[in-house]
């Protein structure tokens, strides 16, 4: 993961593989509100139900979605650019 | 001509006072309710002389004095 | 990362989760005070959304005890709970609906003598009382004091509130000048009141402090809200503060907080 996320320059990375719908999306919100404006966040997610919903999530909220890298170990890592 | 009570449209004669709607519309402790025509409080003590113009909208405010 | 626990992302996650709230939100919660002056069928609603809801200091008002004919509608107290000082068992259940917050419990009649004083600490008042001298006490002191508060009044099928900011549309003295006489106008005990229409109202004085502290939408300012639950019809009437209002206009005559002779209650409340 590390390494393709490298190419995003990531202020700050979250893991929300530990909790799940919907303090998934509330972890992902707080780190988010922690960033400014143009800061990347790496959020590492599980496979299923948090990958169908969290990038959807942070979307509304209006962010920029970079990328969704699949770790192959049955996570995903969503690359968030911080908007407001 | 047309009166809106409490947001509902309803027929009155012309020269109507805001005294006779309140006694036309059954008002409950009329001494003590609370008038006010297009959003601006009527005195009490005017009641019987503030005639209602066409289209007016009249909202009478009641004491609820409930809580616990 | 933020100073939330992850207990606490989880028991405010859906408040968290709304825009309008969000974390900033919700730590405005955790930081506000607000008062409810009576721990009745307003109060009781209104004190267990604002613990459940994670306000960070909460102060119940009421010097009485609790009755068998208060349960049908203050919900905040139960049966093991008669004879208990009201305050002290509101607190018991804020605590156990969330041991985070504070609660301060006084056990006191709100009078000219002490609300001042009683409502300094706090950032918001919620008037649950159930009698005029002490909706006219608790307005004429918050007018005075520049505090926000949400007012309510409820009876029978019926109910009305509306919010009052300083130099935001009109107070209760606007809209009524002086109480009525003694049973010129029917109360609860006299009248009687459905429990549930405490919840609609009282649920709503929290709906209201909660937007006031964390600043999402519009306040009930400039509007007096009444429902009519026997109709389910509620309605908003736009009002406008009064230039002449004894309290709130031009040329005020009340400047200090005063008290109207108690209410005589002809029945048991």
């Amino acid at each position: 993961m590390d390494n393709a996320a490298a190419d995003f320059g990531i202020d700050l990375t979250v893991d929300i593989t530990d909790v799940v719908c919907p303090i998934t999306f509330v972890k992902a919100k707080v780190a988010l509100e922690d960033l400014t404006d143009g800061q990347v966040a790496s959020i590492r997610m599980n496979d299923g139900e948090p990958v169908q919903n969290v990038p959807r999530s942070v979307k509304e909220e209006g962010h920029k979605i970079l990328k969704l890298l699949d770790n192959r170990d049955g996570t995903y890592s969503l690359i968030v650019r911080k908007v407001g | 001509m047309n009166i809106i009570v409490s947001g509902v449209k309803k027929e009155y004669p012309e020269g109507l006072t805001v005294q006779s709607l309140i006694e036309a519309e059954n008002v409950e402790a009329q001494m003590y309710v609370t008038v006010s025509v297009n959003e601006e409080f009527v005195k009490n003590a005017e009641f019987a002389d503030t005639v209602l113009s066409e289209n007016d909208s009249v909202e009478f405010l009641y004491f609820m004095g409930g809580g616990i | 990362m933020s100073s939330f626990s992850n207990e606490q992302l989880e028991r405010y996650s859906r408040h968290i989760i709304l825009r309008e709230v969000g974390v900033k939100g919700q730590d405005r919660l955790l930081k506000a005070r607000v008062l409810i002056i009576g721990a009745g069928g307003l109060g009781a609603p209104a004190a267990m959304y604002l613990a459940a809801a994670g306000v960070g200091v909460l102060g119940i008002a009421d010097a009485d005890a609790v009755e068998l004919s208060n349960l049908q509608r203050q919900i905040i107290h139960g049966t093991p709970d008669i004879g208990k000082p009201k305050a002290e068992s509101a607190r018991a259940s804020m605590e156990r609906i969330n041991p985070e917050i504070k609660v301060n419990a006084y056990q006191t009649y709100v009078s000219a003598a002490n609300v001042m004083d009683l409502m300094a600490d706090y950032d918001f008042v919620i008037d649950g009382t159930d009698n005029f001298a002490a909706k006219f006490l608790i307005n004429d002191a918050c007018v005075i004091a520049r505090k926000p508060f949400s007012h309510a009044g409820i009876i029978r099928f019926q109910g009305q509130l509306f919010t009052y900011v300083p130099g935001n549309g009109p107070c209760y003295r606007c809209i009524f000048d002086s109480p009525p006489p003694p049973d010129a106008v029917p109360t609860c005990s006299q009248a009687g009141v459905i429990g549930a229409m405490g919840g609609v109202i009282g649920s709503l004085q929290a709906m209201e402090a909660v937007k006031f502290i964390t600043g999402a939408g519009n306040l009930l300012t400039g509007s007096l809200l009444t429902c009519d639950a026997l109709r389910m019809e509620f309605r908003k009437v736009r009002l406008h503060r009064r230039r002449e209002c004894q309290v709130c206009g031009d040329r005020p005559s009340i400047t200090a907080p005063f008290d109207y002779a108690a209410p005589v209650c002809d029945i048991a409340p």
